[in-house]
């Protein structure tokens, strides 16, 4: 797989850099010498198997934990939620059930004091583009699951993060409403430019969403590769190709 | 089928409608027969009417019914103002920082469990038997829900909603002000209504040990006097304000969270 990576030389300036990223709870050592870069506008995919650690590695990119030591770099800067633009879409469903649609679209703009017509012009677009206009007003109560979902994703694009990191966020999708959200994301990340670390323990995902693909190993985790997915968007999910890969991670998280 | 089932669901409520309006018609009913058999013990409709009348003719303790009433709901909704004010602060407070908690939380779980009416002869030998001393005893009964509502309120916000706000690098004041508090605030609306159902209770409590004034002095009135009408009158204004209350709360509630409903 690595001469497919050598063929397109990514040359994207580097956003994220992960240095040495270690965590350990007490004794237990969840997330052991992490090492890599993301390129602005990257769709990086993290799969492994389950219990690797991977929302703690999530957790450290947003600071909601502090990593027991190594660093995490934005811009070159270390990665602060003050300083830095970072968002977060969780496994949970987190829609504030007390804000409209357009309210919780905007929440995060309104934390980060951006100025009240730009907050409007933002909200405005991502509910043209997710298709939400017709339910600004709503309130989650409202709302599908899955259209609370849509909400907390348009929410997140809205920042117009510096990182934006999504973690398993159609775990509880029916494979219906799964494929037309992934397209959904593909969509507002090529529309906006944003920059998008994307965990899930589904291969097929990963391999449909990601331009590179990371594979951590069992706990504590590493990176044990990284894969690139040379295929254009949209894909195709019966596509040899496609297939070849999705075959190739699905062996290489097995073989621990 | 979809015209189908909403004729279905008219005809349905309908249906409830009938249902309930019966069944206060057959308790009215069953108190008419009890009463007939027992005019000792149940007044006769009539005399009731008779009663409530001269309520307003021969006013008792020279003033009328409605000043009576008057009268309890002033102290009531004194005392319950502040005991919404202060109590949602100190709820608010010991919920949000594991200082003041530690501080005030211990002392707060030593006076709830003593039920407010048990503060009537202290409060009576510090303040006498004015309305300073009714208003107080209403302010403790009511204050308590308040604060142990919103305390659970602000303390269990669901981890979820505050790692957003964290995620997006807002403030202590922005996560108190965007997240704990509209999070909050369906359970303090549960507070108040319990604050107010307890208010009312207590204020009859009050009345019925001193006082000239108000409802629940009317039923004591009755109750010495052998005034069976009396006391079924005022009991029936006690029922009708307290569902008065706890309706205007409702209403409150939806204008306040419009997203709960």
């Amino acid at each position: 797989m690595e001469n497919i990576a050598e063929k397109n030389i990514d040359t994207r300036p580097i956003k994220v850099e992960v240095k040495n990223l270690t965590k350990s709870f007490g004794d237990l050592l969840v997330l052991d010498n992490l090492n890599f870069n993301i390129r602005q506008n990257e769709f990086v995919c993290v799969v492994g198997p389950t219990g690797c650690g991977k929302t703690t590695f999530l957790n450290c990119l947003t600071r909601i934990l502090e990593p027991t030591s190594g660093d995490l770099l934005i811009n070159g800067e270390s990665a602060d939620p003050k300083k830095h633009n970072l968002s977060f879409v969780f496994q949970e469903p987190s829609i504030f059930p007390w804000a409209t649609v357009e309210k919780n679209i905007a929440c995060g703009l309104e934390v980060k004091r951006v100025p009240k017509d730009e907050i409007e012009r933002r909200v405005d677009r991502i509910l043209d583009l997710m298709g939400l206009r017709d339910v600004r007003k709503a309130y989650p109560k409202d709302l599908s699951v899955s259209t609370a979902q849509r909400v907390i994703i348009g929410r997140s694009f809205a920042m117009q993060p510096d990182l934006l990191l999504m973690d398993e966020p159609y775990g509880q999708m029916d494979i219906k409403m799964r494929y037309y959200l992934e397209d959904e994301v593909i969509r507002l990340w090529k529309e906006l430019g944003s920059t998008v670390v994307f965990i899930t323990h589904n291969i097929e995902e990963a391999v449909y969403l990601a331009e590179r693909v990371l594979i951590l190993s069992n706990k504590p985790a590493g990176i044990k590769e990284e894969v690139i997915i040379d295929l254009p968007h949209p894909r195709d999910i019966t596509d040899p190709k496609f297939i070849e890969y999705r075959n190739y991670i699905t062996d290489q998280i097995k073989w621990w | 089928m979809f015209t189908a089932n909403k004729k279905k669901s008219i005809l349905y409520r309908l249906l409830m409608m009938v249902l309930s309006v019966s069944s206060v018609i057959l308790l009215l009913a069953a108190y008419r027969a009890v009463a007939l058999a027992n005019p000792l013990l149940l007044p006769s409709f009539d005399q009731i009417g008779e009663r409530f009348v001269k309520l307003f003719t021969t006013p008792i303790k020279g003033v009328p019914l409605t000043a009576h009433v008057i009268a309890s709901l002033r102290r009531v909704l004194i005392a319950m103002g502040f005991a919404w004010v202060l109590g949602i602060l100190f709820g608010f407070s010991i919920g949000w920082s594991r200082t003041l908690n530690a501080i005030f939380g211990t002392i707060f779980e030593l006076f709830r469990p003593i039920p407010p009416i048990a503060w009537i002869p202290i409060v009576i030998m510090w303040f006498g038997v004015g309305e300073f001393p009714k208003e107080l005893i209403v302010f403790i009964g009511s204050v308590i829900p308040v604060v142990v509502n919103t305390r659970s309120g602000v303390m269990y916000v669901e981890k979820q909603y505050t790692d957003v706000a964290r995620a997006f690098g807002a403030s202590r004041f922005q996560m108190l002000k965007e997240v704990v508090l509209p999070s909050a605030i369906p359970s303090i609306f549960a507070g108040l209504r319990t604050s107010v159902s307890t208010g009312w209770t207590v204020v009859l409590a009050a009345e019925m040990l001193a006082a000239d004034r108000g409802v629940g002095a009317l039923v004591m009135r009755g109750w010495m006097g052998n005034d069976m009408a009396l006391v079924l009158i005022s009991i029936s204004v006690i029922a009708i304000i307290g569902a008065i209350l706890s309706f205007t709360l409702i209403k409150l509630e939806k204008v306040v969270c419009p997203w709960m409903h």
